[in-house]
C-alpha cells in the first residue's frame, strides 16, 4: 500500500493510456460528425456537453436519420444509465473516509475507462484522492475534446484520399464497445446478454436500427430481473 | 450551434452528469444483493454495451462475414485476453481491421 497521498499529478499520469486512446476515438468522432453535416462548432459542443463517446456516436445516427428529440433524448440517456453503478463501485473501492466533497466536479469524467483505470489503481495500492481523480478525468476530458477539435477541424472529407484509415477508424467504434463488453463480462450477465443481441438483430431486420437499439437494451435490461435460479434452472 | 442539437446535448448532458455524480453521493451498495432494482441495474450496462457492438456490426455482416471485420474481432479479443486493456484492445482492433482492409 502505498501511504503517499494522491496527487493532481499522479492522477494525469494514470490518465496517460486513456489519453492515448481517446484522440484518435475523439478524432474520429469529429471527422465523423463534420461527414454528417454537423458544424465544428456542433461537433466540439457534443463531446463538451455530453462527453460520452459511444453515446455521441449514435446522437450522430440520430440526427442523420431524423429521429425526433425525445426519442433521441431517450435513447442516448437509456444508453448512459450504465454509469450509475460507477460512482457506488468507486466510491465503496475508495473506503468509508473518501472525501467526496468535489465530486460533482470530477465525477462528470467517471467514464467506462475512467471508471476502469481508477479501480485499477486503487486495487495496486494507490490511496483514493479528490486531486487524483480530477488528474485522472481531466486528462481524459482534454484529450477527447481536443481529439474532437482536430478531427471537426480536419472535417468529413479529411481522410477520403486514406479509406484504410478511414476503415480503420471506423471500426473503432465497435471494437470499442467489445473491449467495454469484454471488461465487464460475467457468467451471470449471458442471459442478459444474449437476449439483448437477440431482441436488437431481430427488431433491426425487422423495423429499424433506432427500434432494435431499444429493444436490445431495454429487453437485455428486464432479462436481467430474471432471478439466477429460474435462469440456471432452464 | 442548431437549437435542437443544443437542447438534445443540455439533456443527455444533464442526465449522464447524474448518473456520473448523484450515486457517488448514495450509497447504492446498502442496496439489498439480488433485489429487483440491483439485478435491473446490474443488467442494464452489459445489455446496452452488447446492443451497441451488435447495431455497429449488423451492417457490416449483411452478405457474409468480412475479413477486416473478422480480423479486428479477433484482434481485439486478443489483445485483451493478454492485457485486460480496454484502450488496447480498440486500437489493435482499429488498426487491425485497417491493414486487412487494405489488403484486400
Amino acid at each position: 500500500m502505498d501511504n503517499r497521498p494522491s496527487t493532481l499529478a499522479d492522477g494525469l499520469l494514470a490518465a496517460l493510456p486513456i489519453v492515448l486512446g481517446y484522440f484518435p476515438i475523439a478524432f474520429a468522432f469529429g471527422v465523423a460528425a463534420t461527414g454528417a453535416h454537423l458544424s465544428p462548432v456542433e461537433a466540439v459542443g457534443l463531446s463538451v456537453i455530453i462527453y460520452a463517446g459511444a453515446a455521441q456516436f449514435l446522437t450522430l445516427a440520430l440526427i442523420t436519420s431524423g429521429a425526433p428529440l425525445l426519442v433521441s433524448a431517450f435513447t442516448l440517456i437509456a444508453m448512459n444509465l450504465r454509469h450509475v453503478l460507477y460512482g457506488p463501485s468507486l466510491m465503496k473501492r475508495a473506503g468509508p473516509d473518501a472525501r467526496r466533497r468535489w465530486s460533482w466536479f470530477w465525477a462528470f469524467g467517471l467514464t467506462d475507462e475512467v471508471f476502469g483505470a481508477a479501480l485499477g489503481q486503487l486495487a495496486r495500492g494507490r490511496r483514493f484522492s479528490e486531486p487524483f481523480m480530477f488528474g485522472l478525468a481531466i486528462g481524459a476530458y482534454a484529450s477527447w475534446v481536443s481529439g474532437t477539435v482536430v478531427g471537426a477541424w480536419a472535417g468529413g472529407g479529411a481522410l477520403k484520399n486514406w479509406p484504410a484509415v478511414e476503415a480503420g477508424l471506423g471500426f473503432m467504434l465497435p471494437a470499442l464497445f467489445l473491449a467495454l463488453l469484454l471488461s465487464i463480462l460475467s457468467r451471470a450477465q449471458l442471459p442478459a446478454i444474449a437476449v439483448a443481441v437477440l431482441a436488437t438483430v431481430g427488431v433491426t431486420l425487422a423495423w429499424s436500427g433506432t427500434a432494435g437499439i431499444l429493444a436490445g437494451m431495454i429487453a437485455g435490461a428486464v432479462a436481467g430481473l430474471v432471478p439466477r435460479k429460474v435462469v440456471d434452472a432452464q | 450551434m442548431r437549437s435542437e442539437i443544443l437542447i438534445l446535448a443540455l439533456m443527455v448532458g444533464a442526465f449522464t452528469w447524474a448518473f456520473r455524480v448523484l450515486p457517488t453521493r448514495a450509497d447504492l451498495s446498502a442496496m439489498p444483493e439480488g433485489g429487483l432494482l440491483s439485478r435491473f441495474l446490474a443488467a442494464t450496462g452489459p445489455a446496452a454495451i452488447a446492443t451497441l457492438f451488435t447495431a455497429s456490426v449488423l451492417p457490416m455482416v449483411t452478405g457474409g462475414l468480412p475479413l477486416p471485420l473478422a480480423g479486428g474481432t479477433a484482434a481485439v479479443l486478443a489483445v485483451f485476453a493478454a492485457t485486460r486493456s480496454v484502450v488496447g484492445a480498440t486500437l489493435a482492433g482499429s488498426v487491425a481491421y485497417g491493414v486487412l482492409f487494405a489488403l484486400i
